[in-house]
């Protein structure tokens, strides 16, 4: 059998929905069981403190990205099918930058909202209604902000096409800058903890 | 010595990570040109019209000054020089998978009618282009639905000011709306000879309007320099 099983027909739209829920619900589960569920374990991340979600964040990255490039090149996956986000770098650095501004404010970014209101958390009840006030709120200035959905277009890059490096070289260099960074969160987590010992 | 269990498990992890990322390097790359047809997939995209861009919607991303796709002008050069949609480039189909189109490029091929582009768009497909679409019924359907829409008879409100909006993008694109043909379902050449009057360009003598030479290449940027007519 070949993956993605939903391009090649091993399910339908149905099923497919029913798979969305079982992963969504694993996606939140282990959210909360890393900590992320708690606005507080979250911004420790900008105290520079705790970078438990850059690193789980990453390892998950460094996981998603060796697998699939094993299992292309075992065959078992084709990675032309896989969908890829097309760049418009226009609005997804504005987006990305009001995305932090609320993560900070907030406490949460959209996954971690919903897995702490599964737990019945206010604050995520709050930022939940947030998001859907906000989506509303975009829905209805479209008209007046179509130009800059389209902005910056790139078509759907990756970063062996930007680089031109083979995609194996890539996969290599991502694996270095996470253990690069893995090994400076440690750093910065004992300096850090040492400066706000009262978060701890 | 070099003890194993003396690590930690972030440290193993991290090893286990470097390990495979140095094997990534070393992977000798797939065979370049194999490619599996999956049909069942596209039989799906035609059943849901996947397959396909709708004349309005490419006329809104060419006014959108969208540059993520590519237009394909699928006919003879002088079909190409003219009459061709803003922003499209000329490849004819019997040189198409030798024009060495990017597979990972978004394409909108189209013809005169629907047949060559659907066809190019199989030919594309086998050759592993993953994002292609044909437009609509081709060149005859982006005049029957964005150059010359036709005027509604007693419109609805929500009809009016859907054909207004239309009115806006025909003009854009040199185009003209006209009257709604009295013999409903008549044939093309009622609807050729409606064509002619309405168009605004003068020196043309053909149905579609006629583009300035050397229209920009690169797509969504062609239809820029025109925004002057008819507003």
């Amino acid at each position: 059998m070949h993956a993605p099983f939903f391009k090649f027909g091993a399910f339908g739209d149905e099923v497919g929905l029913i798979w969305a829920f079982v992963l969504g619900i694993g996606f939140g589960f282990f959210l909360e069981r890393a900590g992320f569920g708690s606005a507080k374990k979250l911004v420790s991340q900008f105290y520079l403190d705790d970078l438990a979600v850059f690193k789980v964040m990453f390892t998950a990255i460094v996981t998603a990205m060796l697998g699939t490039f094993f299992l292309s090149r075992a065959g078992l996956l084709d990675l032309a099918l896989v969908y890829r986000t097309p760049t418009f770098w226009v609005p997804q650095v504005v987006g990305g930058l009001l995305l932090g501004i609320g993560f900070v404010v907030g406490g949460y970014c959209p996954g971690t909202s919903v897995a702490s209101l599964a737990t019945g958390r206010l604050d995520a009840a709050a930022y939940v209604s947030g998001i859907v006030l906000g989506t509303a709120g975009f829905a209805l200035a479209f008209p007046a902000l179509r130009g800059l959905f389209h902005a910056g277009s790139l078509g759907a890059r990756s970063l062996p096409e930007a680089l031109h490096l083979p995609v194996g070289v890539v996969v290599f260099l991502v694996v270095l800058m996470a253990v690069g960074g893995f090994v400076g969160a440690q750093a910065l987590e004992r300096r850090f903890a040492r400066i706000h010992p009262e978060r701890s | 010595m070099f003890r194993l269990s003396r690590l930690s498990l972030h440290q193993r992890l991290a090893g286990t990570a470097l390990v495979l990322g140095s094997l990534a390097v070393v992977m000798p790359q797939p065979p370049a040109g194999r490619v599996t047809l999956d049909t069942a997939e596209l039989a799906r995209l035609v059943q849901t019209t996947e397959d396909h861009v709708r004349p309005r919607e490419l006329a809104d991303w060419i006014l959108a000054g969208r540059s993520d796709y590519r237009l394909i002008d699928l006919r003879s050069q002088a079909e190409f020089a003219g009459y061709h949609i803003p922003g499209a480039e000329n490849v004819p189909i019997a040189g198409l998978i030798d024009a060495g189109l990017p597979p990972n490029e978004t394409l909108v091929l189209y013809s005169d009618g629907g047949i060559h582009a659907a066809q190019a768009w199989v030919l594309l497909r086998a050759s592993g282009f993953r994002s292609v679409y044909s437009l609509l019924n081709g060149l005859d359907g982006w005049k029957e639905e964005v150059l010359f829409p036709v005027t509604p008879r007693s419109p609805t409100a929500e009809e009016a000011r859907h054909f207004a909006a239309a009115v806006e993008v025909a003009r854009h694109f040199g185009g003209a709306p006209r009257a709604a043909d009295p013999t409903e379902g008549a044939s093309t050449s009622t609807f050729t000879s409606v064509l002619a009057p309405p168009v605004a360009s003068p020196g043309s003598s053909i149905a579609a309007p006629t583009l300035p030479s050397g229209a920009p290449r690169t797509s969504g940027s062609g239809a820029k320099p025109k925004k002057k007519e008819g507003c």
